[in-house]
């Protein structure tokens, strides 16, 4: 059978796969999504209290004690894993060991310009993206300056005696607001841009494996793909083949 | 036989009739005969009435109670005649109806007290409605508790002298009776009574009198006061306190906001009251209401300078009894019921204002990007299966071709691929030739095999072509 098949049959293929995400990085997501989503879990009831569901959750004052002390653990998780991570930017920087993938250049706008039209129709190719493409790039400063705007007035909100010692009283019920609406413009901008690019437009799961496939660095990231493997796209053809 | 019976039925029905007929009639009869007999012989209320007084007026009538305490028995008859009982023909023995002649029956109580609360019960004969409401009040069941002082009926309405107090026609409080008010509480509640004529509302009620504001009984309740110290009571207070405070008509005549009680709804503290009031309102809360930072009875203006909350020492001391640590910054994080604008709480007004234009300017294009991006997806593969439909049955594929060049015609698909396929390498002839563009025509010469990688084969060589002009025009 086997000697059939190195004959007859054309020769397997062999996908190779690409490290995207180190397993820090995936515990990283991984803590974010579960304290984020606990986080709007139990925000969303204390924003909309007209809700009668928010009403039976939040009916006695025990509950109300609960369900904050939940936010506020939650809270501290998250913190702390946003702490980590601005410690490893810092740390990475001084090594001068910091990727620059991630840093928002002229080419991811030049990029987003393609993109339009090729939604447009005005072109029929689309742009080839280097590591992270411009919509991934958009994904992690969106959620980035999110989180530091829900942690900052999230602290403000949660001990606002402590911040009225420094800063003046209108800062408290500014970060009530910009907490309470910042939170639903992310849960928005999770919904719509980043359930969309990761779940409905194609399922990448590489945050959770940490990995991508030959075929998917080539169609996505073909750039990437062209510096990981040496540039030459005879090689990708021929391999293909 | 069944005629028989409903002969007797019917026969026993009208003899029922018949017979109850003329007793009703001759009891009314009798009845009216005897209320004649009544009018015709006995005294008009006013002489009965000047038979009492003809001891009762004497002053300083009255008898030494066991106790020690002397019962007066003096009525003023101008008074009483001039009372909403003299003036509507109500007799002394309306109410002591179990005075009959003189000797009048022994009395058992031994004080003065004990002799009001065996008395005032006979009001319930003809205020009934209004006694069984005293029967729900803090008032009786400090009574029933025990103790003895709690107000009964005749400790605020004295039945000898009280006038009116509601309008006949609409049943409303007069004049006269609500400012007369909070003395008749005072009696009893005379600290109550101190710290209110000095407020805002009392010393408009009691100095100007001013009959907008409120008095004792428009927070309290009439006849029915319940205990003010109840979780309910204090969970209710902020809509207490707006039933005057958001009436416009009233408020404009002072000059005061009505966005009193949304602000306070919006804000931390009135959120969490609020809810309890509406899930379980008899929950306490440590949550302020009105009253913990306005005072309950001392209520001042807001630029009042020794309690006024528009001056910032005053509110900081509020705060403080629940946020010990609170320094001067602190009750700035209370809004004050101002709604943000650029001069108050500019801060609120502009974090407002900026989300106000970033949520359309940028989550509106996402969600736009997004559904552009799923329309061009949906249609590329729209467009790749009617490529692959003739490919998967090629008998069919000469009738294909043929409705197409309906469709488009034919010479444009002719000029179209020639161009297409120069620009493409030229190691994939067949399946990789096909490029997303030139799916539009179906490609004939495809093995059927070959269908289902279309797709992915044409996307791929579709970048290759755009990654070979890469090349050239770096070169």
């Amino acid at each position: 059978m086997s000697g059939n098949a190195t004959t007859s049959l054309p020769p397997v293929r062999h996908e190779r796969t690409f490290p995207r995400f180190t397993a820090a990085q995936r515990w990283e997501h991984a803590i974010l999504l579960l304290s984020g989503l606990v986080l709007l879990l139990t925000g969303l009831p204390q924003k909309y209290r007209e809700f009668s569901i928010s009403q039976d959750l939040l009916s006695t004052p025990e509950r109300v004690e609960l369900i904050r002390q939940i936010h506020h653990i939650a809270a501290i998780v998250l913190a702390l894993e946003a702490l980590y991570h601005f410690g490893r930017i810092l740390y990475l920087m001084s090594k001068r060991r910091l990727p620059g993938d991630l840093l928002p250049t002229w080419q991811d706008v030049r990029d987003a310009g393609h993109m339009l039209q090729y939604l447009l129709f005005l072109r029929n190719d689309k742009p080839k993206f280097g590591r992270y493409n411009f919509e991934q790039k958009v994904t992690y400063w969106f959620v980035f300056f999110g989180v530091l705007i829900m942690g900052v007035s999230g602290f403000i909100i949660w001990f606002p005696v402590f911040f009225t010692k420094f800063l003046p009283g209108g800062v408290v019920p500014a970060a009530k607001l910009a907490h309470s609406t910042e939170a639903i413009v992310i849960a928005i901008f999770i919904l719509i841009w980043h359930v969309y690019h990761v779940h409905i437009e194609r399922t990448n799961l590489s945050m959770f494996t940490g990995r991508l496939s030959e075929e998917e660095m080539r169609t996505f990231h073909e750039k990437e793909y062209e510096r990981l493997t040496g540039g030459s796209l005879k090689v990708k053809s021929g391999a293909k083949k | 036989m069944k005629r028989l019976r409903i002969y007797l039925i019917v026969m026993s029905v009208a003899v029922l009739l018949i017979g109850g007929g003329t007793i009703v009639s001759e009891a009314a009869a009798g009845s009216r005969s005897e209320s004649e007999a009544v009018m015709g012989q006995a005294p008009s209320p006013q002489a009965e009435n000047d038979t009492c007084l003809a001891c009762h007026s004497q002053p300083g009538f009255s008898v030494q109670l066991k106790s020690g305490e002397p019962l007066p028995l003096t009525i003023d008859p101008q008074a009483y005649a001039e009372s909403t009982h003299g003036s509507n023909d109500v007799t002394c023995v309306t109410c002591h109806s179990d005075i009959e002649g003189f000797p009048h029956p022994e009395r058992t109580a031994e004080s003065l007290r004990e002799f009001k609360l065996d008395y005032y019960t006979v009001c319930k004969n003809c205020h009934e409605e209004q006694f069984n409401l005293t029967l729900d009040s803090v008032h009786e069941k400090s009574l029933a508790a025990g103790n003895l002082e709690a107000a009964v009926c005749t400790d605020c309405h004295n039945p000898h002298t009280q006038q009116r107090l509601t309008d006949p026609q609409s049943g409303e409080l007069l004049d006269y009776a609500r400012l007369h008010i909070p003395q008749t509480c005072a009696q009893c509640h005379s600290a109550i009574y101190d710290q209110y004529k000095e407020s805002v509302h009392g010393k408009a009620l009691t100095e100007d009198g001013n009959l907008d504001v409120p008095t004792c009984t428009d927070c309290h309740g009439v006849h029915n006061i319940s205990s003010p110290l109840t979780a309910s009571f204090r969970n209710s207070i902020p809509f207490l306190c707006a039933e005057c405070h958001t009436n416009n008509a009233l408020m404009r005549k002072y000059g005061l906001s009505t966005q009193v009680l949304n602000t306070y709804v919006a804000d931390f503290h009135g959120t969490t009251v609020v809810l309890f009031d509406k899930t379980f309102p008899d929950q306490p809360t440590n949550k302020p209401v009105c009253t913990d930072c306005h005072g309950v009875h001392d209520i001042a203006r807001a630029d009042d300078p020794n309690k006024g909350l528009a001056v910032r020492e005053n509110l900081l001391a509020r705060c403080q009894v629940c946020h010990p640590g609170a320094t001067a910054n602190f009750p700035e994080a209370w809004m004050s019921h101002y709604i943000p604008s650029p001069e108050k709480y500019p801060l609120v007004y502009y974090v407002n204002l900026f989300y106000k234009f970033f949520i359309p300017a940028v989550l509106g294009p996402m969600l736009l990007l997004v559904v552009m991006d799923f329309s061009r997806a949906m249609i590329n593969r729209y467009k790749e299966k009617k490529a692959v439909k003739p490919l998967a049955a090629p008998a069919d594929a000469p009738a294909e071709t043929e409705t197409k060049a309906e469709e488009t015609p034919a010479p444009e698909a002719v000029e179209e691929t020639p161009p297409l396929e120069a620009n493409e390498p030229v190691e994939e002839p067949a399946a990789a030739a096909a490029p997303a563009e030139a799916q539009e025509e179906p490609s004939v010469e495809e093995q059927p095999g070959e269908a289902e990688q279309a797709p992915a084969e044409s996307e791929a060589a579709d970048e290759s072509k755009s990654a070979d002009e890469e090349e050239t025009s770096h070169d």
